[in-house]
């Protein structure tokens, strides 16, 4: 029962204003959106979690952190395919809009602290996975071997190509980046390969000493899983995000409940082992 | 409380004068042949006493069918919707007083939903007994009898109603009257005899022990294909669903640059319900959404908050225009028994 003198429970549907800071196109369609916010209403991001991004007058949608934490700067990746995100690509630097969260559970920082860790991105699925390695980078010594692999369908659709030409230069981590076509010359030229992200798989030198965080469309997962098991990584230490349209955001709405949990509270990450018993997400992972 | 109470049926108006002293009284009312809704009463002849089921539960009171989050000017400042009325839900039925407590626990996990809350607050409900028909299972269901979910319960014991009042605002109710009796043996004796005669007339029941592994088991049953080949995907099932809470959220915008930002009642029957970016759907036929609800309704919920939110009210049995709602039909095609006719069957059909 509800107790007439509980205490006062804020509006949880409340936005904050994020101003708009730069916009930076990184390839059709899919832009990089950086903002100012206050920190006090917008707390700490961790990588794989996300946002309620609200555009005045047009609604509101959730998008995935692509940034690590930094004071008062949050970073979104963004795929123009919708209402808002069409909203979101009309608007200017110095224009404002609505944000709330972090919401949900990210990738399990902890959990990889001391581990070696293979990070693995299918097309827009960089942007969480790109927070997740800001995350790493910022704290290498922390952290294991380090493996990147990223694929897409075109190399014209390659995102943070400037990051992954810096990146591929490093010593102390393996990137891997294929695309299903390759465009040449582009600039700045990328060493990337002629092949899937699962290709990028079985280049790269990993075993089961390694933790995986998987972000990509649902259709790689199985594949990606597969080229894991190979390696004998094991379930528990496959990490993979899932993608549903969390509306409230705040466990309420049921949009995203996928057999008994809220993909926006106990996901969107889940450990392969969980996902196992969710009816609907068995045949994306099941292999 | 210490003491049971009776209340003569002679004295009802008296009863009902003070519920209207703390709020708007909202009673089942007779709006058609067989229908009933809850609306606003004056008097105690304005109440349908004989109403079993309203078309909609008092989670419309709870949980309006539309609601404003919060409203915004031209400017970007943010408005709060204002604070309630005080209302009285009158004539609620165990079955419909669980269904409160389920959307009780949804939205009151953390982080909480604050204009449930504050709706909640200022709600004072009267619980009803009833007697089952042939739709009723909340017996199956254990939500045939509530201990809480109410601030005062009415069992009819023949000429008087029997009160239990279980909060302190249920009690304020009562403060400083004339009409309540303390209940004497027979009294007292009345109110077991209907409770435990109550539970040999249900009619309409199953085995509930097992539900989430057999719901598990029978994944990939034919009885789903067959049920949602006929699904119309109208999303009544939901609507008039005691527990379903799933909404979505919608732009009331103006040409000025204002608006709201709204919240309205979603169904996971319609097509658009799974959908993501880039036009990708989870569950784009009625086949998956028919078997998402039916396990959502009877299994899911048990995994997030460790009961089912199915409270055996027949509300979706009834108002199914495909008759594919007969929940407890459908669970005993599950479990492979053949034995049961169809709740939908005409009892005089050849």
């Amino acid at each position: 029962m509800i107790s007439p003198n509980s205490t006062h429970t804020p509006n949880p549907y409340l936005p904050s204003k994020a101003v708009l800071r730069t916009i930076f196109e990184m390839a059709e369609d899919n832009y990089l959106f950086q903002f100012t916010v206050d920190p006090s209403t917008i707390g700490r991001c961790l990588p794989g979690q996300f946002l309620e991004v609200w555009i005045p007058g047009v609604g509101e949608c959730p998008i995935s952190v692509c940034s690590d934490s930094m004071d008062g700067l949050i970073e979104l990746c963004v795929h123009k395919t919708g209402r808002v995100t069409d909203a979101l690509f009309k608007m200017k630097e110095g224009d404002w809009l609505g944000l709330r969260g972090p919401y949900g559970t990210g990738y399990p920082v902890d959990k990889m602290e001391g581990r070696n860790v293979i990070l693995v991105a299918g097309g827009l699925g960089i942007a969480p996975i790109r927070a997740l390695l800001q995350f790493i980078l910022h704290r290498r010594e922390r952290f294991g071997d380090l493996i990147v692999a990223y694929g897409m369908r075109h190399s014209l659709d390659l995102l943070f190509r400037h990051e992954m030409t810096a990146l591929y230069s490093r010593t102390d981590m393996h990137l891997f980046i294929g695309a299903e076509e390759v465009n040449v010359p582009e600039i700045p030229p990328i060493h990337a390969q002629l092949g899937r992200v699962t290709d990028m798989l079985r280049m790269a030198q990993y075993d089961d000493s390694y933790i995986a965080a998987v972000c990509g469309p649902p259709v790689m997962y199985p594949f990606v899983i597969k080229e894991l098991k190979a390696r004998n990584v094991a379930e528990e230490n496959i990490f993979l995000s899932l993608e549903r349209h969390m509306k409230c955001a705040i466990g309420k709405c049921g949009h995203c409940f996928v057999g008994g949990v809220y993909t926006c509270k106990t996901g969107p990450v889940f450990p392969l082992t969980d996902l196992r018993f969710i009816p609907e997400v068995v045949e994306c992972v099941n292999c | 409380m210490e003491k049971s109470f009776v209340l003569s049926k002679g004295d009802f108006p008296k009863f009902l004068e003070r519920l209207k002293g703390f709020g708007t009284v909202y009673a089942p009312v007779k709006v058609s042949d067989q229908s009933f809704a809850y609306k606003p009463v004056e008097y105690e002849q304005d109440i349908a006493f004989e109403s079993l089921r309203t078309i909609l539960p008092p989670k419309k009171f709870l949980y309006p069918q539309r609601e404003t989050l919060f409203s915004y000017d031209e400017a970007g400042n943010i408005t709060e919707p204002e604070t309630n009325q005080p209302l009285v839900i009158f004539g609620s039925h165990p079955c419909d007083l669980s269904g409160m407590k389920v959307l009780d626990t949804i939205f009151t996990a953390p982080p909480g939903d604050s204009l449930y809350i504050e709706r909640r607050r200022h709600i004072l409900v009267v619980g009803m007994s009833c007697l089952p028909d042939k739709y009723c299972f909340c017996e199956s269901m254990g939500t045939d009898s509530v201990q809480d979910g109410y601030d005062i319960f009415l069992t009819d014991i023949e000429d008087h109603y029997f009160v239990e009042i279980a909060t302190p605002k249920g009690a304020e109710v009562f403060r400083d009257n004339d009409f309540l009796i303390v209940a004497s043996e027979p009294y007292k004796q009345a109110f077991k005899d209907f409770w435990h005669n109550r539970k040999e007339l249900f009619s309409n029941r199953f085995e509930t022990s097992n539900l989430p592994a057999l719901l598990d088991l029978e994944q990939d049953n034919p009885v789903w294909e067959e049920l949602g080949q006929k699904c119309l995907s109208c999303g009544n099932c939901t609507f008039v669903c005691p527990t379903c809470y799933c909404f979505d959220i919608v732009e009331i915008a103006n040409f000025n640059g204002s608006g709201q930002r709204e919240r309205e009642w979603d169904s996971c029957q319609f097509h658009g319900f799974g959908k993501v970016a880039g036009n990708n759907n989870f569950r784009p036929g009625p086949i998956d959404r028919l078997k998402f609800w039916y396990r959502h309704k009877l299994h899911g919920f048990q995994d997030a908050y460790e009961f089912p939110t199915c409270v055996g009210c027949g509300r979706c049995t009834v108002s199914c225009p495909s008759e594919i709602d007969d929940i407890v039909g459908v669970v005993v095609r599950l479990e492979g028994r053949t034995d049961r006719k169809s709740i939908y069957a005409k009892e005089d059909a050849l």
